[in-house]
């Protein structure tokens, strides 16, 4: 129990300290929206006039008014409430709404293609680790190729040959959207086709990190004793493989799992630019560019959360998993 | 379900293959059988330039809103900034201005209804303009007068001064219903369900597009486009592999190899209209805090003198952009504005070292060792700001560097990002800035001289300044351009003193350095659709993002059999 509480207070200080950066950051970001805006509309063929700025600034509240300390008092009040505040860019959109509506596509994309790479990677590593110093091994540079190459490189070269020049895949976008989104057929269909490219990406170009950590650990667990012993006593090599050595070689890749699920959020920008996919990732660029204070902090509490909380849940399972760690409590 | 269309896909995919090996590279036809290209033949599918996801706003005053302007939202009339002519009757059929300019009556078109079935009257108009009294934040155009309706059909304007250069800004008003909006705050309310009069209605919306309908009850008579949709994309760039792969109808950006798009892609031509003047702007005011060699009028001039236009087009713009004249009227559709006392009418498109040096040494510049001028010490180098990622600006400015050095002049550049950028240009923290100056709501250079010329809209440096940044003050300049605003935009002949005067200032103190007029260039499918704007029918500007325009446009089209 003291471990849990712990670890709990510990994860309250850090949300704290995130939360404070979350403010301070953005706010140190030369420009101001109201400017961003008019310079936007002008690009867009508007006419902007005095009265077009004096308008925009009625509108969106103008610079921050208030001292900085009275903004973060009312900052962490609202987040308390579960307020992010109103988005300047989406005006008058709440940056709750804003993010709701494209989360749940960075979610399923990159939280399967995660989860496909790791598995993928732990399973291949294991297996590749087990017969150390054979044909197997050339895996290991093979996968480690793909994700040394640029991410955005491999993206687009995938993207050209795949989709442009054999037409496998839909080129861009997140369906057909003439389809309605929802719980239908045609729409599911439409969207696994086209999130099997952009999913593909990411598996190839973090596959190898996943292998090789594995293979590795696989190799030195393969030395330890027991599985020596395990081996004199004439279990099968199939058990050894399983219930000592990748079990034990799997602790880190977990850690490495929870953590990477945690980014997820944040993630997908670069793969939502190659392949114009909706999410959270155009969403974090359009925040930054048009300095809209209160959606990055939405975004950036969103990712914080979800890498504090991935780490929280695995310090957790961490202490049931492998009984080493809460030794000391 | 779900077998059988992952199979077609499939199918598709190996029939697209099939086609490759036979035909090599026929990347148009490649597009067909995409997703989006899809729809029948009389949907036009349109990129505006969205990046990401569109959050749903169809509210004609805000800032955010993602279309229905034109589309939905009607004005009275249509401004055709790209040549001068009439205005279009809309909503309006015809408008008077009173003698001194401080009433504007304007009849309205008999028999419209909104689409919900409401009859539009007088009325509407009348509110829309209480409208934007009442809540300053949607009075965008500074709206400051009283609409009243005198009967069903007619609206009077009235102005306490004479407002005759207010005049296209509120006839390009959109108008709203009063019987939905009266109840409404403008300023908060994103309009999910839009009612307008406009010859779209919203058919859906999604965050990744949004859908219009033709109205088939349009005043005009239903269009013949019956369905358009706005998709959204990562940026240009996805854009051009739109056009590329064939699922996008109308994007207006850059392609690569625009000069042979209809050559690499049958299906598709590309159209250009220049419009935005691109200028070297100076922090020119040392008055109001400027300082560098910016602020001298000769070596404004000098650079101006120093530039090969010709080379700077070929190498920056891929001979997009056009010429353009020192006075900034917009050559050519309105050169009819250029005083008679301006000699040279249009900005050299070679370099003219020999000028430069001259303009340099009379002012007391000297050659220095390394090539450079210098005066009293200070070297003649001058800094330019850019924004990170502008790619046709950055090699502007290579070529330039490069030019300038020939005439003894040392440009460096300075890349920053847009917000930076931005930031800078209004604080005057600057010494050149490229830029481009922008039209006003209708087809007259006096939009334009007030905007950037004007010492009401500059400020001291280290304060925000308005449009006119390069913080040009000139108190001649001032009030030629307030006599203008008190005269008939008809009466050429009373407003051409006060150009003159403005054009001969704008020339010799030159605190935007003309370099040429930048094209906007619109790449739309011409095997689906015919009746875009050419050269001999230039019915509107040819830029899907720019609202009012598009709408013109989306009416004309007919799609091909």
């Amino acid at each position: 129990m003291r471990y849990i509480l712990r670890k709990l207070g510990f994860y309250v200080v850090a949300l704290w300290a995130a939360l404070t950066l979350n403010f301070a950051i953005p706010r140190l970001m030369p420009g101001n929206p109201v400017d961003i805006m008019l310079a936007k509309l002008q690009q867009r063929g508007g006419v902007v006039t005095p009265a077009t700025r004096k308008a925009y600034t009625l509108l969106l509240g103008g610079d921050s008014t208030g001292s900085l300390w009275s903004q973060y008092v009312s900052y962490l009040k609202n987040l308390a409430h579960g307020d992010l505040g109103v988005s300047v860019s989406y005006y008058p959109a709440k940056v709750s709404d804003v993010i709701m509506q494209s989360l749940p596509w960075t979610l399923v994309l990159v939280g399967v293609a995660t989860v496909i790479a790791a598995l993928l990677g732990v399973l291949l590593g294991a297996v590749v680790g087990w017969k150390p110093g054979t044909w197997l091994d050339s895996l290991v540079p093979a996968t480690t190729l793909m994700a040394a190459v640029p991410y955005f490189w491999l993206a687009l070269i995938l993207a050209y040959v795949l989709a442009r020049v054999l037409g496998w895949f839909p080129l861009q976008g997140g369906y057909d959207v003439v389809l309605d989104a929802g719980w239908n057929g045609p729409f599911i269909a439409s969207a696994i086709q086209h999130g099997v490219l952009p999913a593909l990406t990411i598996v190839l170009a973090s596959i190898g990190g996943w292998l090789m950590g594995m293979r590795n650990m696989m190799v030195s667990t393969l030395s330890e004793d027991y599985v020596l012993t395990a081996d004199a006593k004439g279990l099968s090599p199939m058990k050894i493989l399983r219930s000592y050595a990748a079990r034990n070689a799997v602790l880190p890749s977990v850690a490495g799992f929870a953590i990477s699920l945690g980014f997820v959020v944040s993630g997908s920008v670069i793969t939502e630019q190659v392949f114009s996919y909706p999410g959270i990732g155009g969403r974090l660029l359009g925040a930054v560019t048009n300095n809209d204070y209160a959606l990055m902090q939405g975004l950036f509490l969103f990712i914080t959360l979800g890498v504090l909380g991935a780490n929280l849940v695995v310090d957790l399972l961490y202490g049931l998993i492998d009984p080493r760690t809460r030794a000391r409590s | 379900m779900f077998l059988t269309r992952r199979a077609g896909a499939l199918l598709a995919g190996a029939a697209a293959l099939t086609l490759m090996v036979a035909g090599c590279s026929s990347g148009a036809s490649a597009g067909e059988g995409g997703s989006s290209g899809g729809g029948s033949g009389s949907t036009l599918i349109a990129y505006t330039g969205q990046a990401g996801d569109y959050q749903i706003n169809f509210n004609p005053f805000s800032p955010s809103k993602i279309g229905g302007l034109g589309t939905i939202y009607e004005p009275l009339f249509f401004y055709n900034k790209a040549q001068v002519g009439d205005p279009v009757p809309l909503l309006g059929t015809e408008f008077s201005w009173n003698d001194d300019g401080t009433e504007l009556d304007v009849t309205l078109r008999d028999g419209v209804t909104w689409s919900d079935g409401e009859a539009f009257t007088a009325e509407d108009v009348a509110f829309t303009f209480a409208m934007m009294q009442k809540y300053p934040a949607v009075n965008g155009s500074g709206f400051e007068g009283t609409a009243t309706a005198a009967d069903d059909t007619h609206v009077t304007f009235t102005f306490d001064e004479p407002a005759f250069v207010r005049g296209p800004d509120i006839l390009s008003t959109p108008i709203v219903p009063e019987h939905l909006w009266s109840s409404i705050d403008p300023t908060t309310d994103v309009i999910e369900h839009p009612v307008g009069t406009g010859a779209y209605t919203l058919d859906n919306f999604k965050p990744q597009a949004y859908t219009l309908a033709a109205n088939p009850d349009y005043w005009g008579g239903e269009p013949a486009v019956k369905t358009v949709r706005f998709i959204s994309l990562s940026g240009n760039q996805a854009g051009a592999d739109a056009i590329a792969a064939g699922t996008i109808d109308w994007q207006t950006g850059p392609i690569p190899d625009i000069q042979n798009t209809h050559t690499n892609f049958p299906d598709y031509d590309a159209y250009t209209q220049a419009q935005n003047q691109m200028v070297l702007a100076t922090c020119s005011s040392a008055e109001l805090g400027c300082t560098g060699p910016q602020t001298d009028p000769a070596v404004r001039q000098a650079l101006y003198y120093a530039m090969d236009r010709t080379q700077l087009n070929k190498l920056a713009f891929m001979d997009t952009a056009s010429a353009m004249s020192p006075t900034f009227a917009l050559t050519p559709s309105q050169d009819s504005f250029v005083s008679d006392s301006i000699a040279e009418k249009q900005v050299p498109m070679t370099a003219q070292a020999d000028k430069s040096a001259a303009l340099l040494e009379a002012d007391g510049w000297a050659k220095g060792a390394d090539g450079i001028y210098a005066k009293d010490g200070e070297r003649l180098s001058l800094t330019v700001e850019v924004v990170t990622g502008w790619t046709d600006y950055i090699t502007a400015l290579d070529a330039i560097t490069s030019q300038a050095k020939d005439a003894g002049i040392e440009i460096k550049t300075s890349q920053s990002s847009w917000n930076e950028w931005t930031e800078r240009k209004g604080k005057g923290n600057f010494q050149l800035v490229i830029d481009s100056l922008w039209q006003g709501p209708a087809p007259d250079p006096y939009y334009l001289y007030n905007y950037f010329f004007d010492s009401s809209s500059g400020a001291k440096v280290g304060e925000s300044a308005g449009n006119n940044f390069a913080r040009y003050s000139n108190a001649d300049v001032d009030a030629a351009i307030e006599a203008l605003a008190a005269l008939d935009p008809g009466d050429t002949a009373a407003r051409q003193p006060y150009f003159d005067t403005i054009e001969e200032a704008v020339v010799a103190d030159m605190p935007y350095i003309p370099i040429l007029t930048g094209g906007t260039t619109s790449i739309w499918n011409t095997a689906k659709f015919s009746g875009w704007p050419s050269d001999d029918d230039l019915y509107a500007f040819p830029a899907v993002w720019s609202a009012l325009d598009a709408a013109e446009i989306f009416k004309k089209l007919t799609p091909a059999s």
